[in-house]
């Protein structure tokens, strides 16, 4: 059963059209959302975080309706969001943040310090717990941003660019903590970084100009990645790069090579 | 710790308060220097200035440093950006009005209270329309001009264009800010401050 289902969506900043009549239905696991810088993925991810208001279309999110007030609060209690860039107050630690960010959703006041504890220890931070947030690496703070978007267990977990910012060693822990995190819940992931999806991601929705270019497994990605001559360096680099060029047509790499 | 004192200190209302009381002190200081039982007319630029400053101060309080995870909250912030709000603004009309004690009908705590009032809503329009940082601004820029431009103005236009400068018992004057305050309070509860970038 699908907890997030979008049909219809549709985007418009202005003048343009960033997501176009988007359908996508979304079940427990984590699902990596793929594609060029501008294709719509922020946007995508904002709309289904209830910051953003679709120009058209419905979304569903755990079974409730956000275009409605209620239905959106419902949402609100067991959705997670990690921002691409998330501020904070500068003089809050790491507990004061997360547990901030409990009090906005909403966690009954009993149960928010242990929330926030286990929380910070699941991104590992649980001996900084107590350090000024601005006192913290960039990494650190992005991990700050992951344990804020699990403190409320979330139904649906929305992470931007979640990887940004983490070094090797912190990437591959997290990758741990997202397939963890998706055995119960419906986590998806906007990102860059194709390894990621390959290594973490049970599917792969790729965007382009505002569409959906491409969806399946990261397998089938890396096997049309095998079966292609495209560029990159690895399999579903070049699975990545044949999908967005199929979804363009037959002319997109010659007029790309033009440019 | 309370939900309510981490919004409170997410909004750094610890340092506005703390602000808002320095500028009470500034204000009851340069009024003792101003001879005002001669002429309460010498009292002008506190009953103008010392609004300024506070609402200046009440503005960049109304800064969400965390404005894209507030949007997620689960309840509506409209009552707590107006609970903020109007705590602010009574509280530095309260601490404001001993600067300028008697001569009610000229200038005296109606004025400073009217103007404490106007130039908040002000502020709390700028921050929904321009960002918390840059709210004190328009407030800044019109209560400078009305200074500078309202002394021989006369008729009852002036009494509203230029409330700032006006005697307590003005009822032009009280509209204008009232309208003023409840239209930027308004403004501000529905739409928040403006998104902008982390800070520093």
């Amino acid at each position: 059963m699908s907890s997030l289902r979008v049909t219809g969506l549709s985007v418009r900043h202005r003048k343009t059209l960033a997501l176009d009549s988007v359908d996508l239905a979304l079940g427990t696991g984590v699902h990596g959302l793929l594609g060029p810088n501008g294709a719509g993925k922020t946007s995508l991810i904002r709309v289904l975080a209830t910051v953003a208001r679709p120009s058209g279309g419905r979304v569903e999110i755990l079974g409730q309706d956000s275009a409605d007030r209620r239905g959106r609060s419902a949402i609100r209690r067991r959705l997670g969001y990690l921002p691409q860039e998330f501020g904070y107050y500068p003089g809050f630690t790491v507990r004061e943040f997360v547990a901030y960010v409990a009090w906005l959703k909403e966690v009954p006041a009993a149960g928010v310090p242990a929330a926030v504890e286990r929380a910070v220890a699941r991104v590992g931070l649980a001996d900084r717990i107590d350090a000024r947030i601005r006192t913290l690496s960039g990494g650190m703070v992005r991990r700050v941003g992951i344990a804020q978007a699990i403190v409320n267990d979330p139904g649906v977990l929305l992470l931007d660019e979640p990887t940004a910012g983490l070094d090797p060693e912190q990437r591959v822990e997290f990758r741990e903590l997202l397939r963890e995190l998706g055995a119960r819940a419906t986590v998806v992931v906007s990102t860059h970084l194709v390894e990621d999806v390959a290594a973490a991601c049970t599917e792969v929705a790729l965007l382009d100009a505002g569409r959906i270019a491409y969806r399946g497994t990261p397998e089938a990605l890396t096997a049309l990645g095998t079966a292609s001559d495209g560029p990159g360096d690895h399999p579903i680099e070049r699975g990545y790069t044949a999908a967005l060029r199929a979804h363009r047509g037959p002319g997109a790499g010659a007029r790309e090579a033009v440019r | 710790m309370t939900g309510l004192v981490l919004y409170a200190r997410s909004r750094a209302l610890p340092a506005a308060l703390a602000a808002l009381a320095a500028t009470a002190v500034f204000a009851v200081w340069a009024a003792g220097r101003l001879d005002a039982y001669l002429d309460p007319d010498r009292r002008v630029p506190i009953v103008a200035l010392a609004p300024l400053l506070a609402s200046a101060v009440i503005g960049t309080s109304l800064y969400a440093p965390s404005d894209e995870l507030d949007r997620t909250a689960v309840r509506p912030w409209w009552p707590r950006r107006l609970a903020q709000l109007l705590a602010l603004a009574a509280l530095a009309s309260v601490l404001l009005a001993p600067a300028v004690l008697g001569h009610p009908e000229v200038f005296g705590p109606p004025a400073v209270i009217r103007n404490t009032l106007g130039c908040t809503g002000v502020t709390a329009a700028a921050a929904a329309v321009l960002g918390a940082r840059l709210s004190w601004l328009p407030a800044f820029g019109y209560v400078t001009a009305v200074y500078l431009a309202s002394s021989g103005a006369r008729g009852r236009a002036a009494t509203v264009w230029a409330w700032p400068m006006q005697p307590g018992v003005q009822p032009g004057a009280w509209a204008a800010a009232l309208i003023a305050f409840v239209l930027g309070a308004a403004l501000y509860a529905v739409r928040g401050a403006r998104a902008e970038g982390p800070r520093g």
